[in-house]
C-alpha cells in the first residue's frame, strides 16, 4: 500500500514538472537573419569520407568573411552511414539539438521534410541565379511529397562492377569483362574461388550495419535487374508490391555468393566497416576479385590518405547486368546527397546562404571531383576540369540510361531498414530467400498498411 | 552494495528509544529534507517510466510523418509486439544471456573464486582477485572492445586456439550469443565475488570446524553447512547480478551489434534497433516497457522474498 | 542500475558502522600440516591461476596494443616499443575534452547524488516515520529497476523536457538513477553515528541541519567519500546514457568519444584506441584503490565510535 502511495506521489509531480516544462517552450523564436548569429552544420566524416569536410572547412573561412556576423559551426558526425542516419534523427528530434544545415541523403527527404526536420526552400531558391544551372533531376531529388523543395543536390552517383583486372588475369579470365547475367557473375566469382583461394572472390554489400549500403549496392542492383519493370514501388497505383519474385530471385543471389563462400567471411560482411574496408584494404591490397559498389569510390584513390595511384590500372569497371540480360540488359541505381536547411533554423536566410555558397560552382566543382560523383550542375558537368579529373567519369556517365532511383515516399527509409534486415538474414543462413522475401512483404505491411500493397504482376 | 546492506539485522549503533518522537507539524518538517530527494526521482526516474507507459501507447516514429504527428494508439503496439516472432526470440534470448551469464556465470564463478581464493596462498588469491577486479572496475567500454578483440576472427582467441589447429572460428558470427555471454561473465563476475568474499568471512569458523569433528567432510560441510548460512547473501546476489544483466546493451552492442541478424539481440538492443534503426519509437517504447515490468515484478519478488529490514 | 554496478571494495561499506569488529577470517579448518590442505592448496591455486591467465588476456591486450607499433585484435607482444600510440591521440579533440565532459558529468553527478543523499538520509535515519517504511521499499524497488533498459523513452522524454545534449540533464538522470542506492548507503552508515552526540545541540538550540553539518557529516566522511567514489565510477564508466542523451561532439565523454573513434577508426587503429582506453581507465582504477583504503577507514571508524 505504502508502496503505491509513494509512488502516486511520485507520479503527480512528475506530470506536473513534464507539464511545466512543455508549457514553456513557446518562447517566440522570431527569424534572425541579422546581427551576431550561428548557424551549425551537421555532416557526416569518416576515415573514408573527408571530402565534404574537406570542402566545409574552406567554405566555412569565406562565409565567415562574407558575413562578418555569422559564425559557422562545423559539427561533423564521424560515423559510418547507419549511426549517422541515427544521430542525426536523434539531433533532428529537439528543436535545441537540430542543426541549421544538413548534409542529407535523397531517401531521408521525404521522410525528413514529412517529419518536419527541414525547411522548404523555395523562396529562397526562386531568388538565386544558380539555380538554374542544377539538372531538373536533381531538382527533383529535393523535393517532398508537398511538392516543395527542401535541399539542393551536390552530385549524383551510379552503381556498378568493379573488378581486379591483375587477379583475373591470374585466374585466366578475361581482362575485359563484361558479364551479361548474374549467372556469369557468379561462375566468374567460383573461379577466383578455385584458382586464388587467398582473394575473396566478390563483395555484395548484406550487413544491417552496412545500412543503405546493402539496400543499394545490394539487393536493390539486383532488384531492378530482376525482371523486367521490376520496382518496389508502384508509381501508378501509388502502392508497394509484394510477393514479388524478384525479390526472392535476388535474396537467392545472396544465398549462392554467401553460402557458396564467394563473399566476405560474414564476421567481415556484417561489420559496420565493411564499406571502409573495402575502399580502403580489400581492392587496393588485391584481397577482393569484384566488388558491386558506387561511382564516388576513385575519389578517394585520386588523393588523400588513402591515395591508390594504380587504382586506375588495377581495376576494371563493368555494367551490372540483368538477371537473364533481358529488358535493357543492364541497371544501375542512382542516389545522391543534398545540403537542406533545418526547419529549426533561427537564421534561414543565412543557412541558405550557406548552403548556397556550398553549391556554387567552385565547391560542387571541389566536391563533384574529389568525392567523385556526377555533376548536377551543368556549368560543372562541361568544366574541363571536371571532365579531366578522374578517368572513371566516362564509364559511370554511361550508366545513367540504366539506372533506377529509390521510390520517393516518407516510408522508403523504413522499408529500407526491412530490405537489410532480410538481407542480412540470408546471407547469414537465417533464413531461405523464400521466407525471407515473405518477412519481408510482412514487414512491408506493417509499415505502410495492407490497403497500400500490391501483388506483384 | 551488496548483501549486507540490503539484508536485515544491519541496524548500527543508532540508539532507537531515545529517537524523538514525531508530532503532526514536526512530522511535515522532518520531513522536508526529502523532498529534493522525492523530486529528483520522480522526475528522472519515476518521469521516465510513466513515459514509458504513455509513449508504448503511441505510434511516434523517429522520421515521417508519425515524428511530426503521433497518435495513440492504445495497446496496438503490444498487440503487434506479442504477435512477432522476433519479440519472443529475443525474450528467449535476454533468458538465455541472463540465466547463463549471471545466474550461473558470476554466480558460479564468484563463488568458486571467494572459496578459491580462501584455499589458495593469499598473495596469488589477491593477486587473483585484483585482476577480476579490474576487469570489472573500467569503464564498459573499453572492456566491451577488449572482449571484442578477443573473441574477433584474427583475434587472441583463435590465435591461442591455432596452436593446437582450431583458430578458424568465426566466434562473433556462429555462436554470438555464447560470446557475449562470456563477455559478460567476463565484465560481471567480480560483483559477486566481492559479495561472496564477504560473506564467507562472516560465517564463524567455528561452526565449520564443528561440523568437520562431526565427520563431515569439506564438500559436506561446504554444501550442508556453509552455503546455507550464507543463503541470504547468495538470494540477494542472485538478485541483483539477474537486474544488472537485465539491463546489459554495452557489450553486446559493441561486440555483436545484436547480431548476426537478431541472434543475440536482447531486449534492450532489440528495444534501441527498433526505435532507432527502424525508427519504430512507439513500438520500441513498448519493448522497454516489457523490459521495465520485467524489472519491476523480480523487483517486488525480490523483496517479498527476502523481506529486508528497511529501519 | 548505475550505483550497483560501481566497485565496492571487498567489504559491506553500507553496513560497516554495524559492527564493532570483523569474526575471524573462516574456513582454515584443517590442521596446519595436513597433508590433504596442501593437495588442495595446489589444486586451488593451479585453477586460480587459469582463472586468472583467462582474465588476463583481454586487460593484457590493451596493455600491449597500447605501446605496439602495429597493433591488431590479436595479443603479441610487440617487436619494440612506441609511445607514439599515445602521442597521437594526446591532443584537446581526441581525449582532453571527452575526458574533462567525462569529468564534468561524473563530478556533477556524484556531488549531487551524494547532497540530495545525505540530506534525505538524516530524517529516515533519525527519526521514525509514518510514511519511513513505504519510502525505504519505495528507494529498494528502485535500486534494482534496470533503469538504463528503457534509454529509448528516456530519448524521447529529454526531447519533450528540452534536456537533450545538455551535459545538465545527464547529470540530473545519472544522479536519480544513483540516488536509491546512495541513500540506502548513507543512510546505513549514517545508522552508525550515534545519536546521542545530536541530542546535546538539539538542546543547544540547532537545528537538525545543524546538527548534520556539524556533528554528523564530520563522523562520517569516509562513508560519503565512498559512496562519492562509486557513484563517480558510475557515471564515469556509463557508455548507454551520453551515447543517446548526448548530441554533438563537443559534450561528449570519453566513452561516447572511443566508441566513435571505433567507429570511424577502428579496424585501424587499433594502437590508439587501446591507448586512449588507458587514459580513460586510469583515473577509475585509482579511485578504486582509494576506496579500498577508505573501507578500511571507515571500518576503524566504527570500531572506534562502539569501543
Amino acid at each position: 500500500m505504502r508502496i503505491r502511495r509513494a509512488a502516486a506521489v511520485g507520479a503527480v509531480a512528475a506530470l506536473a514538472l513534464t507539464t511545466a516544462a512543455c508549457g514553456s517552450s513557446d518562447d517566440g523564436d522570431a527569424a534572425q537573419d541579422s546581427g551576431p548569429r550561428t548557424i551549425t552544420i551537421a555532416y557526416q566524416k569518416t576515415s573514408a569520407f573527408h571530402q565534404l569536410d574537406d570542402l566545409l572547412q574552406k567554405v566555412k573561412p569565406e562565409f565567415e568573411k562574407a558575413n562578418p556576423d555569422v559564425t559557422v559551426k562545423l559539427a561533423p558526425i564521424e560515423a559510418e552511414a547507419d549511426q549517422y542516419y541515427t544521430k542525426l534523427a536523434l539531433m533532428n528530434g529537439s528543436k535545441d539539438t537540430a542543426p541549421d544545415v544538413i548534409y542529407e541523403d535523397t531517401f531521408q527527404v521525404m521522410s525528413d521534410a514529412a517529419a518536419g526536420y527541414l525547411l522548404p526552400i523555395d523562396d529562397y531558391t526562386a531568388k538565386w541565379d544558380d539555380w538554374s544551372q542544377f539538372e531538373d533531376a536533381a531538382k527533383n531529388a529535393g523535393l517532398g511529397v508537398d511538392g516543395k523543395t527542401y535541399g539542393v543536390s551536390m552530385g549524383t552517383d551510379t552503381r556498378g562492377i568493379f573488378y581486379n583486372k591483375d587477379l583475373f588475369k591470374k585466374a585466366g579470365l578475361p581482362t575485359d569483362w563484361q558479364p551479361t547475367t548474374w549467372q556469369e557473375i557468379i561462375d566468374a566469382a567460383q573461379t577466383i574461388k578455385d584458382k586464388l583461394p587467398d582473394v575473396t572472390p566478390m563483395n555484395i554489400y548484406a550487413g544491417k550495419a552496412g545500412s543503405e549500403q546493402t539496400t543499394m549496392q545490394g539487393l536493390e542492383m539486383l532488384y531492378y535487374g530482376s525482371r523486367d519493370g521490376a520496382d518496389l514501388y508502384n508509381t501508378d497505383q501509388k502502392k508497394w508490391v509484394t510477393g514479388d519474385q524478384g525479390m526472392t530471385d535476388s535474396l537467392d543471389f545472396y544465398k549462392t555468393v554467401y553460402d557458396g563462400g564467394l563473399a566476405p567471411s560474414l564476421d567481415q560482411a556484417l561489420d559496420a566497416n565493411i564499406g571502409t574496408k573495402v575502399f580502403s584494404e580489400l581492392l587496393p591490397q588485391g584481397k577482393l576479385a569484384i566488388d558491386i559498389d558506387g561511382s564516388w569510390m576513385p575519389g578517394g584513390w585520386i588523393s588523400g590518405e588513402n591515395a591508390w595511384p594504380e587504382w586506375e590500372k588495377t581495376l576494371g569497371f563493368a555494367k551490372m547486368p540483368t538477371k537473364d540480360g533481358s529488358g535493357d540488359g543492364f541497371t544501375s541505381m542512382s542516389g545522391g546527397w543534398l545540403l537542406s536547411v533545418g526547419a529549426q533554423t533561427k537564421s534561414p536566410q543565412t543557412a541558405f546562404d550557406f548552403v548556397a555558397m556550398a553549391t556554387n560552382k567552385d565547391s560542387s566543382l571541389e566536391y563533384d571531383t574529389t568525392n567523385s560523383q556526377i555533376a548536377v550542375r551543368k556549368d560543372v558537368a562541361e568544366d574541363p576540369k571536371y571532365l579531366s579529373y578522374n578517368p572513371s567519369f566516362e564509364f559511370f556517365s554511361s550508366l545513367v540510361p540504366y539506372t533506377h532511383f529509390r521510390p520517393a515516399t516518407p516510408d522508403y527509409s523504413q522499408i529500407s531498414s526491412v530490405i537489410q534486415t532480410e538481407v542480412e538474414a540470408v546471407a547469414s543462413g537465417q533464413k531461405s530467400p523464400e521466407d525471407a522475401a515473405k518477412s519481408y512483404d510482412e514487414g512491408l505491411q506493417k509499415i505502410v498498411g495492407k490497403n497500400n500493397t500490391v501483388a506483384a504482376g | 552494495m551488496s548483501t549486507q546492506t540490503l539484508a536485515p539485522g544491519t541496524d548500527g549503533g543508532r540508539d532507537t528509544t531515545s529517537r524523538p518522537r514525531s508530532g503532526g507539524l514536526r512530522a511535515l518538517t522532518r520531513s522536508v529534507p526529502l523532498v529534493p530527494a522525492i523530486l529528483l526521482l520522480a522526475v528522472f526516474l519515476l518521469g521516465p517510466i510513466l513515459w514509458s507507459l504513455y509513449g508504448s501507447m503511441t505510434n511516434t516514429a523517429l522520421t515521417g510523418y508519425r515524428a511530426a504527428d503521433p497518435q495513440f494508439v492504445g495497446l496496438d503496439n503490444y498487440t503487434s509486439l506479442f504477435a512477432d516472432a522476433d519479440f519472443w526470440a529475443s525474450v528467449w534470448i535476454t533468458v538465455v544471456f541472463t540465466l547463463a551469464s549471471a545466474v550461473v556465470g558470476q554466480n558460479v564463478l564468484g563463488m568458486g573464486l571467494a572459496v578459491l581464493q580462501r584455499m589458495a596462498p593469499k598473495a596469488l588469491g589477491s593477486a587473483i582477485g585484483a585482476l577480476v577486479v579490474v576487469a570489472w572496475v573500467m569503464p564498459e567500454i573499453v572492456a566491451a572492445f577488449a572482449l571484442y578483440a578477443f573473441f574477433s576472427t584474427d583475434g587472441t582467441l583463435n590465435s591461442v586456439l591455432g596452436v593446437v589447429g582450431l583458430g578458424d572460428t568465426t566466434w562473433l558470427i556462429t555462436v554470438p550469443l555464447l560470446a557475449v555471454i562470456l563477455a559478460n561473465v567476463w565484465r560481471g563476475t567480480a560483483f559477486s565475488m566481492l559479495v561472496y568474499r564477504a560473506a564467507l568471512s562472516e560465517v564463524p569458523t567455528e561452526i565449520e570446524e564443528a561440523a568437520q569433528i562431526d565427520g563431515a567432510n569439506r564438500r559436506q560441510t561446504f554444501f550442508r553447512v556453509t552455503l546455507p548460512m550464507i543463503r541470504r547473501s547468495i538470494s540477494t546476489n542472485l538478485m541483483l547480478t539477474t537486474l544488472q544483466t537485465l539491463a546489459v546493451f554495452t557489450i553486446i552492442w559493441v561486440m555483436t551489434g545484436g547480431g548476426p541478424g537478431t541472434k543475440s539481440s536482447t531486449l534492450p538492443v532489440l528495444a534501441y534497433q527498433e526505435a532507432f534503426k527502424y525508427s519504430q519509437v512507439g513500438y520500441g517504447t513498448a519493448i522497454a516497457t516489457v523490459t521495465i515490468l520485467v524489472g519491476a515484478v523480480f523487483s517486488i519478488v525480490y523483496i517479498k522474498v527476502l523481506k529486508p529490514e528497511v529501519d | 542500475m548505475t550505483a550497483t554496478t560501481v566497485p565496492t571494495s571487498s567489504g559491506t561499506p553500507g553496513t560497516r558502522g554495524g559492527r564493532a569488529g570483523r569474526a575471524p577470517r573462516g574456513g582454515r579448518v584443517m590442521t596446519v600440516a595436513s597433508p590433504r590442505r596442501s593437495s588442495s592448496r595446489l589444486i586451488a591455486s593451479a585453477i586460480l591461476v587459469l582463472v586468472g591467465v583467462a582474465f588476463l588476456v583481454p586487460l593484457a591486450w590493451i596493455l600491449l596494443s597500447s605501446v605496439n607499433p602495429s597493433a591488431t585484435v590479436s595479443v603479441s607482444v610487440p617487436s619494440s616499443l612506441t609511445t607514439e600510440n599515445f602521442a597521437a591521440v594526446w591532443n584537446l579533440d581526441q581525449t582532453f575534452r571527452p575526458l574533462w565532459n567525462s569529468a564534468v558529468i561524473s563530478f556533477g553527478t556524484a556531488f549531487l547524488t551524494v547532497i540530495v543523499g545525505v540530506v534525505a538520509a538524516y530524517p529516515l535515519s533519525r527519526y521514525r516515520m509514518r510514511f519511513q517504511r513505504g519510502f525505504m521499499y519505495t528507494i529498494l524497488f528502485a535500486t534494482c529497476l534496470p533503469i538504463t533498459a528503457i534509454m529509448v523513452p528516456v530519448y524521447t522524454l529529454f526531447v519533450k523536457l528540452q534536456l537533450l545534449d545538455s551535459t545538465t540533464g545527464v547529470i540530473f538522470f545519472m544522479a536519480a538513477t544513483s540516488l536509491p542506492m546512495a541513500i540506502w548507503m548513507l543512510k546505513n552508515f549514517m545508522d552508525s553515528v550515534p545519536i546521542s552526540l545530536e541530542e546535546a545541540a538539539w538542546v543547544d538550540g540547532a537545528g537538525s541541519m545543524r546538527a548534520l553539518r556539524t556533528i554528523v557529516l564530520p563522523l562520517m566522511r569516509p562513508g560519503i567519500a565512498v559512496v562519492l567514489i562509486f557513484v563517480f565510477t558510475g557515471a564515469w564508466g556509463n557508455f548507454f546514457v551520453p551515447f543517446i542523451l548526448m548530441t554533438s561532439a563537443e559534450h561528449q565523454p570519453a566513452a561516447v568519444a572511443i566508441y566513435n573513434f571505433f567507429g570511424t577508426y577502428g579496424s585501424v587503429a587499433y594502437g590508439k584506441l587501446a591507448a586512449f582506453s588507458i587514459l580513460y581507465s586510469v583515473p577509475v582504477l585509482v579511485l578504486y584503490l582509494v576506496t579500498q583504503r577508505l573501507s578500511g577507514g571507515s571500518n576503524a571508524l566504527a570500531g572506534g565510535i562502539k569501543g
